[in-house]
């Protein structure tokens, strides 16, 4: 977990699954400071659960109650890094890491995110880059937690305040210094899901080159409830594509109250897109947006 | 002080925040089986139990093991082998064996859970390719991999039982394998490498002094030459070697380089652009080489560099025959500009080096392909007497060609340990391993191919502009000379010089680019004329051996059942093919030395074993002679001070040391047979255990004169021109091309996922005709290997930079993207093993063939998938999209 822009100061490091690649190439090179934090999940009074921050993805992945009741966290968090990875990262982690972009992890090179004043991917090799381009930094955010978390209004305690709205914790991705808002010193404690939907289905699934292990080129988490045929709620969000995980609330609309069939699902697709300002060398992202909500739409469609 | 147990014994872990677990168990413990690869958790190599579960120890701080039991690969199978252990070693699922131990760890534990939750039956494919993906095995054992966890867990290796075919594969499974990155001496200093962060530059100063007096620090080098230029970002400058790393690393902020820059040209565009700077004015300044013969010849403009015309047929005539049949719209003439990316090497143990003298004698230890070769280059660069140069190299983890010469890692720990007077070991990081240690050069290829009316090929002109950085001498478009009969062929290879690192030889140098233009130009061709495109493969290939790998391919079901790409459904279905060729070549100074000691039989010969099965190739060679098994046969090698042998590059190792130790086997057949103690008819095993220790060095004996092929050399085939470069290279490197070629044909099936833009790759078969097979049991893992290697080239890998600025930009295992064991498809090998008769033993090398028709092969499967053909590889997911977005009308041919 980090929080800070200057290479040199201090940063909260949980597994370190994400720091230690940094700290060994330099790019990081602050203080350590340790995370205590609670692990495991329980249920809360609302019917909820509360899942604390040092709890590993492959808890998370296991755990009954968010497989019976959140699946699209679960499958995320099965659908995420590598069964290594997955043994040891956490949760605080996942949400807190810094991108993945080439730019930023090279050791040799100046980028936003390390204190410089503009973003050299914005003007060189941008393959990975967001598809909608709302911040200085083009780098897309890189936790498949976040999206999944958005996608089911899970609330974030911290050092620093109780029970606020992810969306919140994650702000607009135009701060400087992190991929959240979480201010200087902050540390994410525990998250909070609220009571689980009845008659939901819930997918993750990734566009990748490969079969497994690699950073998402686009990602993407689908809850749904069909009822009668019809589309009775819908929650999409996207990973990949934006400097935070991005609600795509024209998606939604175009397909809610709409019966659950190929022309909904094209048109879900082709709303998807809405407001997508790509750059040149990331526009395939759109077409992989649009494909991945073509597939759940009609996995949620087809199951039940 | 927390403690961990590590492997039952109870360890101080550090007081620091900073270590990491690797760090702790290969630095200061001296447990050296988990390795460090990637230094990110992509590649597993570094993975460990903690309280039984698989993690990456390479991102894990020391301090969290506190007060947990951590279990390295040494700590598995002892006292007796794991069944995992024993179904690797039995199913050889391993060739250079860096990334072994991490696989062994996981596949204890996924072995362990399994059979506690499934009992004694075997895992499915999709289960093991989602649970074995956080490793990467860049030889590409990947098939053999899957069996061995299937087999195991399905309880086939629950007791001992079948021996590896593999030597050397029990040090490799329990990890007690050493490669030259595992070597710790005592005193042994650390060095580090000081680049260039500008991609064009004169060194106006350098100052040492500060870096010199910092403590711990033994020794600083300038590694600049006379021109004091550098040409690509990370050129080497300096070197520093202090008691750890850190240390030396910090050493390196403290050297002072005052840089005058030079205007730079980066990439081949902007090389070619009116007013580039000029990297070498008329070639002046040009070191390195991309290819394995000498720099030949060529005329030079601004950069570029070329045209090489030598291997052309007719090539007026060529031209004269498509420029008419363009003039006329023949609807018959196939033309097309392809393009490959640059492949990086991407071996798992780094360069690396331990060199270390003793008053005037130097032994290195280093991760080569050339023990050989490298002992006398190291004596020549450094003015040293030969006899007084040792090269050591016991276990290489991998090489694929980029290990074949003299490098920096090498240079730098010589120049350090002169000064230091103490080891000095330097070994290149996951980083400098993806920018500067070389790389296959891209290539854009302009080809144009006519069928005549009747059906033959008429002409056929490939024009390659290569993209080797600062590197030149590609032949690409070249190779294009030795296959398929043409009336005439203009053949013409262009460098294209600029200012990024120097791309090198990569396994079949040229060949997988120039297959993927000429062999798409050729499925183009059977399209349109109606014809089965192997068919048509068979009719312009003279090539006796090829034959009958057509009648192979053609008799496959999968061949059989293609269709017509439907241009419907998300999904889509296609099968391609290829062919390739490699030449045959063989070191005709080859020597091997073989002992009879204490009744024991001793092969001694200088070559490496990188993963290819060279000691096996000895042993199963000397065992097929003697009536012996292999593991009664003691293979010396990896030491230049040994009868001097091939380096393994050019597929030769396996056709010049068998004939070789052949010759030796009936020298020494006839000493011990006139020995007094031996028995007249009794079996070779009690006649050697009788002998008095003797020994016998062989050469390497001439093919017989008399072949299939009716010529000498496949060079021959290309004219006074071949036979003129056959002579150069048997006079300068006193390498022989002989007679046949090794040879493919491959096929492949696709599966287009038109929504997500991936191509899945859903079984292929490899056709090899390569002689008889050397180590049979070997054999199989290596043509598939250098399948999947290639199958990445072709889907996954494409170095990618900085244009501003000639930084590489995939310099870490997440953005330069290997295959998977999940993307490894079910691959039949099927093997021809005539041909190479005339070679004695009839065994000619795999490494190179195998690998060569992948790309097109993979290409003709797509475009029979969607009707639209891909021109760039590697075809990734944009560049899919792309080609299923432009492809308005899908061509349902």
């Amino acid at each position: 977990m980090s929080m800070a822009a200057d290479p040199t100061r201090p940063e909260y490091r949980a597994a370190g699954t994400d720091l230690s690649e940094r700290r060994r190439s330099g790019v990081s090179r602050g203080a350590l400071l340790d995370v205590a934090a609670p692990a495991g999940v329980e249920p809360t009074p609302d019917g909820g659960l509360r899942l604390g921050a040092l709890t590993t993805i492959a808890a998370l992945a296991a755990d009954p109650a968010i497989r019976a009741g959140y699946p699209g966290l679960a499958a995320a968090a099965a659908g995420l890094a590598t069964p290594q990875i997955r043994r040891m990262a956490t949760l605080g982690g996942n949400i807190a890491q810094r991108n993945r972009c080439w730019y930023f992890r090279n050791p040799d090179i100046a980028c936003l995110k390390k204190g410089a004043d503009a973003c050299p991917a914005r003007a060189g090799n941008a393959l990975y880059a967001v598809a909608f381009d709302s911040a200085p930094c083009v780098a897309p955010h890189p936790s498949t937690l976040a999206a999944a978390l958005l996608a089911y209004d899970a609330r974030l305690d911290t050092n620093q305040r109780r029970d606020a709205p992810i969306a919140e914790a994650l702000g607009d991705g135009r701060a400087a210094s992190a991929e959240t808002a979480l201010r200087p010193g902050e540390l994410i404690t525990a998250v909070a899901l609220p009571a689980p939907a009845s008659n939901e289905r819930a997918f993750y699934k990734r566009a990748i080159g490969r079969a497994h292990a690699e950073w998402p080129l686009v990602e993407l988490v689908l809850r749904a409830s069909v009822e009668g045929g019809v589309f009775a709620g819908l929650r999409l969000v996207a990973g990949g594509v934006a400097p935070v995980p991005l609600r795509l609330q024209a998606a939604e609309a175009a397909a809610l109250g709409k019966p659950a069939t190929a022309t909904t699902f094209a048109a879900a697709a082709a709303a998807a897109i809405e407001g997508a300002n790509p750059l040149p060398q990331s526009r395939y992202k759109l077409d992989l947006l649009q494909g991945l909500v073509l597939d759940l739409l009609e996995q949620a469609a087809s199951q039940g | 002080m927390a403690t961990a147990s590590v492997n039952g014994r109870t360890v101080d872990l550090p007081e620091d925040d900073e270590p990491l677990l690797l760090d702790v168990l290969r630095d200061r413990l001296g447990l050296t089986g988990a390795k460090l690869v990637c230094g990110a958790g992509v590649c597993g190599a570094c993975t460990v139990l903690i309280d039984g579960a698989a993690v990456v120890s390479c991102l894990m701080p020391a301090k969290a093991a506190a007060g947990k039991t951590v279990t390295t690969v040494e700590g598995i199978g002892a006292p007796e082998l794991h069944p995992v252990q024993r179904a690797f070693m039995a199913q050889d699922a391993l060739q250079c064996g860096f990334c072994t131990p991490g696989f062994i760890v996981e596949a204890k534990a996924f072995y362990d859970e399994w059979r506690t939750k499934h009992g004694a039956v075997a895992p499915s494919r999709e289960d093991i390719g989602a649970a074995f993906c956080g490793h990467l095995c860049r030889c590409g054992a990947y098939d053999n991999i899957y069996r061995a966890i299937v087999d195991a867990c399905a309880g086939a290796y629950d007791r001992a039982g079948r021996e590896a075919p593999r030597l050397g594969a029990r040090d490799k499974v329990t990890g007690a394998a050493v490669y030259t990155h595992d070597i710790r001496h005592e005193g042994q200093l650390e060095g580090v490498i000081l680049r260039s962060a500008h991609a064009h530059a004169r060194v106006a100063a350098l100052d040492l002094s500060v870096a010199q007096r910092m403590p711990g620090v033994k020794a600083a080098v300038s590694l600049l030459d006379a021109s004091r230029t550098v040409t690509f970002v990370g050129d080497p400058i300096a070197a520093v070697a202090a008691a750890d790393r850190e240390t030396a690393e910090r050493a390196l902020g403290a050297i002072l380089v005052q840089f005058e820059a030079l205007a730079a040209a980066i990439g081949p565009e902007a090389a070619l652009a009116p007013g580039a700077a000029v990297v070498f004015p008329r070639g002046k300044g040009l070191k390195y080489n991309a290819g394995e013969g000498g720099n030949s010849p060529a005329s030079w403009n601004g950069n570029l560099r070329g045209p090489v015309s030598a291997f052309s047929l007719r090539r007026k005539t060529a031209r004269k025959a498509i420029d008419a049949a363009r003039a006329a719209n023949d609807p018959l003439l196939v033309e097309g500009v392809f393009r490959t990316s640059a492949q990086q090497h991407n071996s798992l143990e780094p360069h690396v080096a331990v060199a270390h003298f003793d008053g005037e004698d130097l032994t290195v230890e280093v991760s080569t392909q050339a023990v050989s070769a490298l002992g006398a280059e190291i004596a020549k660069h450094f003015k040293l007497d030969p006899a007084r140069v040792r090269v050591l190299a016991q276990h290489v983890g991998g090489g694929f060609g980029s290990k074949g010469a003299m490098r920096f890692e090498t240079i730098a720990a010589i120049e350090l340990a002169k000064v230091a007077r103490a080891p000095v070991r330097v070994a290149f990081s996951r980083h400098e391993e993806l920018s500067v240690a070389g790389y296959r050069p891209a290539v854009e290829l302009r080809i144009a191919l006519l069928p005549a009316r009747d059906g033959s090929l008429s002409a056929l002109s490939l024009t390659a502009h290569s993209d080797a950085g600062v590197a030149a001498n590609n032949t690409v478009a070249g190779l294009a000379r030795l296959i398929y009969t043409a009336q005439a062929k203009e053949l013409l290879d262009y460098d294209v010089i600029s200012n990024l690192p120097p791309g090198s030889p990569f396994r079949g140098p040229g060949g997988p680019p120039m297959a993927f233009a000429l062999e798409q130009a050729i499925d183009e061709a059977a399209l349109r004329l109606g014809q089965d495109p192997i068919a048509l493969r068979k009719r312009w290939d003279a090539n006796p051996a090829r034959a009958r790998l057509y009648d192979w391919a053609m008799g496959l079901d999968v061949w059989k059942a293609r269709t017509a790409p439907s241009g419907e459904g998300r999904y889509r279905r296609g099968v391609g093919v290829a062919a390739g060729y490699w030449l045959y070549l063989w070191q005709a100074d080859t020597k091997a030395e073989l002992s009879v000691i204490g009744g024991r039989l001793v092969a001694s010969l200088a070559v490496q074993d990188i993963g290819t099965g060279t000691r096996t190739v000895i042993a199963d060679t000397l065992a097929r002679e003697f009536g012996l098994d292999p593991s009664e046969i003691e293979v010396r090698l990896g030491d230049s001070k040994l009868p001097l042998g091939p380096g393994s590059g050019g597929s030769r190792v396996t056709a010049s040391i068998v004939p070789t130790l052949l010759e030796a086997s009936a020298k020494l057949k006839a000493r011990v047979q006139g020995a007094p103690a031996a028995g007249g008819n009794a079996p070779w095993r009690a006649r050697l255990a009788a002998s008095p220790d003797l020994s016998v060095i062989a050469g390497r004996p001439a093919d017989a004169k008399r072949n299939i092929y009716g010529n000498a050399s496949l060079l021959h085939e290309a004219g006074i021109v071949g036979r003129l470069f056959g002579w150069m290279l048997r006079f300068q490197q006193k390498l022989a091309v002989g007679a046949g070629a090794p040879s493919s044909v491959q096929v492949i099936e696709v599966e287009v996922d038109t929504w997500l833009a991936r191509v899945r790759v859903l079984r292929a078969w490899s056709g090899i005709a390569v002689g008889k097979l050397a180590a049979p049991a070997l054999a199989r893992n290596q043509a598939a290997g250098a399948f999947y290697q290639s199958l990445g080239h072709a889907l996954y890998e494409g170095r990618e930079i900085d244009s501003r600025t000639g930084r590489v930009l995939s310099v870490n295992l997440d953005d330069y993207r290997t295959p998977g064991i999940g993307d490894a498809p079910p691959i039949e090998v099927h093997f021809e093993e005539s041909g190479f008769d005339h070679v004695p033993g009839g065994s000619v090398g795999i490494g190179e063939v195998a690998s060569v028709p992948t790309p097109a092969a993979l290409a003709n499967a797509v475009r029979n998938a969607i009707g639209v053909r891909p021109q760039e590889i590697p075809i990734r997911p944009d560049r899919l999209l792309a080609l299923l977005k432009g492809a308005a009308h899908v061509d349902g041919r």
